[in-house]
């Protein structure tokens, strides 16, 4: 028997987006259902029942971030990947708290999506909580705690700066997942730039240097040569 | 101010002179058939001229004043209003690049089945440019609102990472790269600033004199204090900036005549100045085409507060 295919849910106003990138999803393999009304998204989801919704945060009708409160109001924990037009930080963080399993700023690579699609379904399919809208986050003797912004190691509190717990919260939130240089600086600074390779490998350094992580031996955060960083620990989270 | 106070001074220290001379060489002399005697008279006008030019000055002072501020609160306005349009230019972009991606990624996956058409690179390219611009007019809009995580940052260190950093980019390869900063008998006073934006401030400027000059060139980096400030300059020797083009060279959008071919959404030395003001310092160009042909770019930041005073005579 075949495996059941995984079915989405593309959730944007914009033709050329759900055109195109729905396009793109099914060649690789899924079932794609497009919506362009966040109003309708609600029953969309009910009747169509889809593995994951990807939802524009602009929308006619009722706004991406309110259809995705309405829906975990409703009890619903499906994985849902946010399509952000604003970069800037507190917005991300914002879709982070408001349980979004992951979010692309526009405009994204379609390949990139894939990625991110991949990767959510199959920690929605490991992680019975789920680890963007979890308020503590352990990973062995590491905890943090997301909304006092504070990192402890076997209960003792560690210092950190601002920008290195948002960087050590983005790689907890994204465990066993390749994060490439450019992806942490888009997510973690807001933009790229040139001289952006250099920044995270200073910042991951710095982090390491908190947490006692052994760069040659890791526990939490290891480096793929040529590549990125990891999070290599596994992650439970609590809400 | 100096000037100012002299011509004001002036008619009562004439007057008073030519006062007192009077007096002394003839007390009581009548004027008309007033009661005071002329040599008063002299002093009193004297002093009175003098008040009236202070008045002028200060009311003329005070006019410039407001038509100074008034222009600024224009100024104000004028970028608010320019980051506005930048922030929704950016937004009405954002969606037809998202989807100009994914069908290029589309033709590209369906390559299996029929042979790539030969635009195809080139159409990705330029998408892949549209993008960048975007991402650079965002930051752009943005950089004047975005909080600066603030830290005392060693320039030394942060320069010495960045040339590294250059050196190991296809551009920066076997380029003659030279940092120089001071250590004796006192190091670089620390600025206060976002490590991250100023880091990227000065990787463009260097990154632009890479650009800008041929392989043989030389870049050279110099970072000195200078009283409470730092002062780092980014020179090199290629071929110039003529004088017509370096005023503009700041300017959102702009691209000088050898910009044509070369890889850059013309936003560098515009974010470059925004991020540097934004840490209250400032950036001006120098160039020369004739001789020692040239470009430098001068740098001034404030120093931290910290730090031991130094004496000086």
């Amino acid at each position: 028997m075949n495996p059941p295919i995984i079915s989405l849910l593309l959730v944007d106003d914009d033709v050329s987006i759900t055109g195109q990138v729905g396009a793109f999803l099914e060649r690789a393999g899924y079932r794609v259902h497009c919506e362009a009304d966040g109003a309708r998204v609600l029953e969309k989801v009910k009747s169509f029942n889809p593995d994951l919704v990807i939802l524009d945060v602009l929308l006619p009708g009722m706004d991406g971030r309110a259809v995705l409160r309405a829906l975990r109001d409703h009890g619903d924990h499906r994985p849902v990947i946010l399509l952000t037009k604003v970069g800037k930080a507190s917005e991300r963080a914002l879709a982070l708290e408001e349980g979004a399993d992951d979010y692309l700023n526009k405009p994204f690579s379609s390949r990139e999506l894939l990625a991110r699609i991949r990767a959510v379904l199959r920690r929605a399919h490991d992680t019975p909580v789920s680890l963007t809208s979890a308020w503590k986050l352990t990973a062995g003797n590491l905890m943090l705690d997301r909304r006092a912004r504070r990192a402890t190691v076997n209960g003792q509190a560690v210092a950190m700066k601002p920008k290195t717990l948002a960087l050590l919260e983005y790689l907890m939130t994204h465990p066993d997942e390749l994060m490439t240089r450019e992806r942490l600086l888009n997510a973690v600074w807001g933009w790229e730039y040139p001289a952006g390779q250099r920044t995270v490998d200073t910042r991951v350094a710095e982090l390491r240097r908190a947490l006692h992580d052994d760069a040659e031996h890791p526990a939490f955060v290891e480096t793929v040569h040529n590549e990125g960083y990891r999070f290599i620990a596994p992650v439970r989270g609590e809400s | 101010m100096i000037r100012r106070l002299i011509i004001c001074t002036l008619p009562t220290l004439v007057c008073v002179a030519a006062g007192i001379a009077v007096e002394t060489l003839a007390p009581g002399l009548p004027f008309l058939d007033v009661q005071i005697s002329a040599g008063w008279i002299l002093i009193l006008g004297g002093i009175l001229l003098s008040l009236l030019l202070a008045l002028i000055f200060i009311l003329h002072g005070l006019h410039r004043l407001h038509i100074e501020s008034a222009i600024q609160a224009e100024k104000q306005t004028q970028t608010e209003a320019q980051n506005r349009f930048l922030r929704r230019l950016d937004h009405e972009l954002k969606n037809p690049l998202t989807g100009l991606r994914a069908a290029v990624e589309n033709l590209e996956e369906s390559a299996a089945d029929d042979p790539l058409p030969a635009v195809l690179p080139d159409i990705r390219l330029q998408v892949e440019r549209m993008v960048r611009l975007t991402g650079d007019l965002r930051k752009l809009a943005e950089l004047d609102e975005i909080p600066l995580e603030q830290s005392a940052v060693d320039l030394g260190d942060l320069l010495k990472g960045i040339v590294d950093a250059v050196q190991a980019q296809p551009l920066g390869a076997g380029r003659d790269i030279r940092l120089v900063v001071p250590s004796v008998p006192w190091p670089l006073a620390s600025v206060m600033a976002d490590e991250d934006l100023l880091g990227s401030a000065f990787f463009n400027l260097i990154d632009n004199s890479l650009k800008y000059s041929r392989k043989e060139d030389v870049v050279e980096i110099r970072a000195a204090n200078h009283d409470r400030l730092i002062q780092v300059e980014i020179a090199d020797s290629g071929p110039g900036i003529s004088a017509e083009e370096l005023p503009q060279i700041f300017e959102e959008l702009y691209r000088g005549s050898n910009a044509r071919h070369r890889e850059g959404s013309g936003l560098g030395l515009a974010l470059v100045k925004r991020i540097i003001e934004r840490h209250g310092g400032s950036i001006t160009v120098h160039s020369r085409m004739n001789g020692a042909t040239g470009t430098i770019f001068t740098v001034l930041l404030p120093a931290s507060a910290a730090g031991e005073p130094i004496t000086k005579r």
